[in-house]
């Protein structure tokens, strides 16, 4: 969540910009804008969204940070598929959905569908991306993930405005790598 | 909209060139008319995107199969994404046509390509204004640096620069603020450099960044943001310092959607009198006059207006006497350059997101002749720790696979040479009136390739980048040489070059047409070469004075 405080840090001068207030009203009121978004599945079936939300936290499940699903990165990769990926890259991403469903994926075990992932990671590596299935899954789960709310903010580190830059500083013990 | 069509002077243009224009004639107390052809943008109050997360962002910040194919050509630009993509033109409704490869990246709003620029500010030496002289390429500059310096400082002071300055006469020293730090890596490779090299130092590049406040404005927050406009007005656009420093005198008239068809052109007076405008929304013409016209377009487009701008004293386009006008197109060229990482410093870190990079200032052609090649580059070098992108390509996934790539990775650098393009006549630009654009203006022709001599330098820049990487033991070490599209750097110069003789170039020392006196030229369509180093400061620079020189011509009734 924006902290004021945080967010004002070193730009007292700043606020003398009339502009600058009434960016930042315009800012608070656009988050809440955007926050209120859900529905249908855009790209994936209902059954076919059930799968992805398992294999995207196979990739990134919850450690000290939470589960991929968490940060709704299924749904991110549902919408961000149908608008983003290339014509080429979404049947290739549709052929491993008929691969997963004809392997019987939803009748797996959790061994088993960890089973599937990986020889499918395996054997898609030397391919190119626009012809793997598995690099287009884990790209949309990363950009998904780490730029969500949670992953940006608890699994790395986020900063709106640093208020500066530091060049050489030591590495705490716990810095997580800064989201952007 | 102006309230008359009559003006001391007009202003073509409201980005880099033409927000100088506009502030230093107002200053000096021209009633003056800045026409954009793009949209108004006000400063901070129109940066919708400025403040916001990665998360509100469509799709993340992705841009999508729709916004690739409304923008071909702009999409195709690492700036290009969903927070910056108001910024950039819409490709099907700005064309202009390719003979070979041009990227043409450009917006169409108020305060142009100052909006998205990045930001490094270098001045240009002697060894750059006498280089086309002392080898015989081009015409000669008609100025040296002693012109032009006491303008550079002009202009350093006013838009607020940080930096460190090199002490090398290739490359003069600047008016600047202290530069941002460097980081451990950073300082790892410059302290190498300076034990094996003699002629090669890491410094922290100019850039029209703001490290400590400057007249009201910044400091940068270390957002790096910048081309979705700053909110905290910490780098130098028209936008945020010269339009607002205009409008303070009064006598700015600024008009947005109007898109200047030619210039009017006066056979008895033997002046331009004004200006056809088109209005962007209602297509309708309009004229307003001056007693002086500058030119501030861009380089493709202030030459598109001369060209359009025909009567019978000027079939071929006004100031076109010579036939040089819409020839001597350059872009600097930076396909050649070096990547590797560092297993070391894994204990360092940094804060924030500095908005520049580091620089490497030319050492080639400078005490030495080379054999293969003229001219030189320096480089930009970027590093940073890894971040979740580096699992991206891995077949690993999981728990592990989270906790290691959510923790910075190894150093990694990317340096890049910048190469001076030589100037060669068929690398145009030219109208083709058959095929009009929405608003009834030519289509744009561009023809421009790079040719051996930059081959060759683009080669040296691969190997050099190697070697000094190497040199600062940098580990898995891998030069490139690509071939690039010219546009891509995005400094597209010369088309209306300068000169001293009438027959071989449009515009004199001070960038006036040589045969309109009260018609100057001041954007990177003037340049004569386009030296190694980053152009907008100098056109900043020249812009400036010659409006100093435009009003005093003013004042004694000579133009």
């Amino acid at each position: 969540m924006i902290n004021r405080r945080n967010f004002l840090q070193g730009t007292s001068v700043l606020m003398a910009h009339a502009g600058f207030s009434q960016l930042v009203a315009t800012f608070l009121a656009s988050r809440s804008a955007v926050a209120a978004s859900a529905g249908d599945p855009i790209f994936l079936s209902a059954a076919e969204l059930g799968r992805i939300a398992v294999l995207v936290d196979l990739i990134l499940p919850e450690t000290d940070s939470p589960a991929a699903t968490a940060a709704g990165t299924h749904e991110f990769v549902d919408a961000a598929l149908s608008a983003c990926a290339s014509p080429k890259q979404q049947a290739t991403f549709r052929r491993g959905l008929a691969a997963l469903a004809a392997d019987g994926f939803d009748a797996m075990s959790g061994q088993e569908r960890l089973a599937w992932l990986q020889r499918r990671a395996a054997s898609d590596v030397v391919l190119s991306y626009d012809e793997s299935f598995f690099k287009i899954l884990k790209d949309y789960t990363l950009t998904g993930y780490f730029h969500s709310e949670i992953g940006a903010t608890k699994a790395l580190a986020y900063e709106r405005v640093p208020g500066g830059f530091q060049g050489d500083i030591p590495l705490a013990a716990d810095q997580k790598a800064w989201a952007i | 909209m102006a309230k008359s069509n009559r003006f001391d002077a007009i202003v073509v243009g409201s980005g880099m060139s033409g927000g100088w224009a506009a502030k230093e004639l107002s200053e000096r107390g021209l009633e003056t008319l800045v026409l954009e052809r793009g949209r108004n943008l006000r400063h901070i109050v129109d940066y919708h995107t400025a403040l916001q997360d990665p998360w509100q962002l469509p799709h993340y910040n992705r841009p999508s199969q729709q916004d690739r194919a409304a923008q071909p050509i702009q999409s195709t630009l690492y700036l290009y994404d969903q927070s910056t993509k108001q910024h950039f033109v819409n490709d099907r409704e700005h064309p202009y046509a390719q003979a070979q490869p041009f990227n043409w990246y450009r917006g169409s709003h108020v305060g142009g390509r100052s909006l998205m620029w990045a930001r490094h500010v270098f001045r240009y030496s002697d060894l750059d204004f006498e280089a086309n002289l002392r080898e015989g390429t081009g015409v000669d500059w008609p100025i040296r640096y002693a012109d032009i310096a006491p303008w550079y400082e002009h202009v350093e002071r006013f838009i607020g620069a940080s930096g460190e300055n090199a002490g090398l006469p290739q490359l003069p020293d600047q008016v600047l603020q202290p530069p941002f730090e460097m980081n451990a890596f950073e300082k790892h490779i410059r302290s190498r450099f300076a034990a094996k090299f003699t002629d090669r130092k890491l410094i922290c590049s100019a850039t029209a960044v703001l490290s400590r406040e400057h007249n009201g404005r910044g400091p940068c927050q270390g957002r790096n943001q910048c081309a979705r406009g700053c909110p905290f007005s910490a780098y130098f656009s028209s936008n945020g310092v010269t339009l607002p420093a205009a409008a303070a005198t009064g006598r700015l008239t600024l008009q947005p959607d109007s898109i200047v068809h030619s210039l009017i052109y006066d056979d008895s007076k033997r002046r331009v009198t004004g200006v056809r405008v088109v209005d962007a929304q209602s297509k309708q013409t309009t004229e307003y006059f001056a007693r002086v016209v500058f030119l501030c377009a861009s380089t493709l487009a202030s030459t598109a207006i001369l060209l359009n701008s025909r009567s019978s004293r000027f079939p071929q386009g006004l100031g076109n006497d010579s036939g040089v006008l819409g020839h001597y197109l350059m872009d600097h060229h930076n396909g050649g350059g070096a990547v590797g990482s560092y297993s070391r410093l894994a204990d360092r870190y940094y804060r924030g997101r500095r908005s520049t990079s580091m620089y490497i200032p030319r050492f080639r052609n400078v005490a030495h002749r080379e054999k293969n090649f003229m001219r030189g580059y320096g480089y930009e070098v970027y590093t940073s720790r890894q971040n979740w992108s580096r699992g991206l390509e891995t077949p690993e996934f999981g728990a592990g696979f989270k906790n290691e790539i959510t923790r910075p990775g190894q150093w990694q650098v990317y340096m890049e040479g910048y190469g001076e393009t030589l100037p060669y006549k068929d690398n145009r630009v030219w109208l083709d009136p058959d095929r009009p654009d929405p608003w009834g203006m030519p289509t744009i022709n561009v023809s421009m390739s790079y040719r051996d001599n930059e081959r060759r330098m683009s080669e040296q820049m691969m190997a050099d980048a190697v070697e000094m990487l190497k040199a600062a033991d940098v580990e898995n070490v891998s030069g490139f040489n690509r071939e690039t599209i010219p546009g891509s750097v995005i400094h597209e110069m010369g088309t209306a070059r300068m000169g001293r003789d009438p027959k071989t170039s449009v515009l004199n020392n001070y960038n006036q047409v040589h045969a309109v006196p009260n018609v100057f030229v001041t954007d990177g369509s003037c340049m004569v070469s386009s030296p190694t180093q980053n152009p907008s400061l100098t056109y900043m620079a020249l812009t400036a004075r010659a409006s100093a020189y435009a009003v005093e011509r003013l004042r004694k009734g000579e133009i």
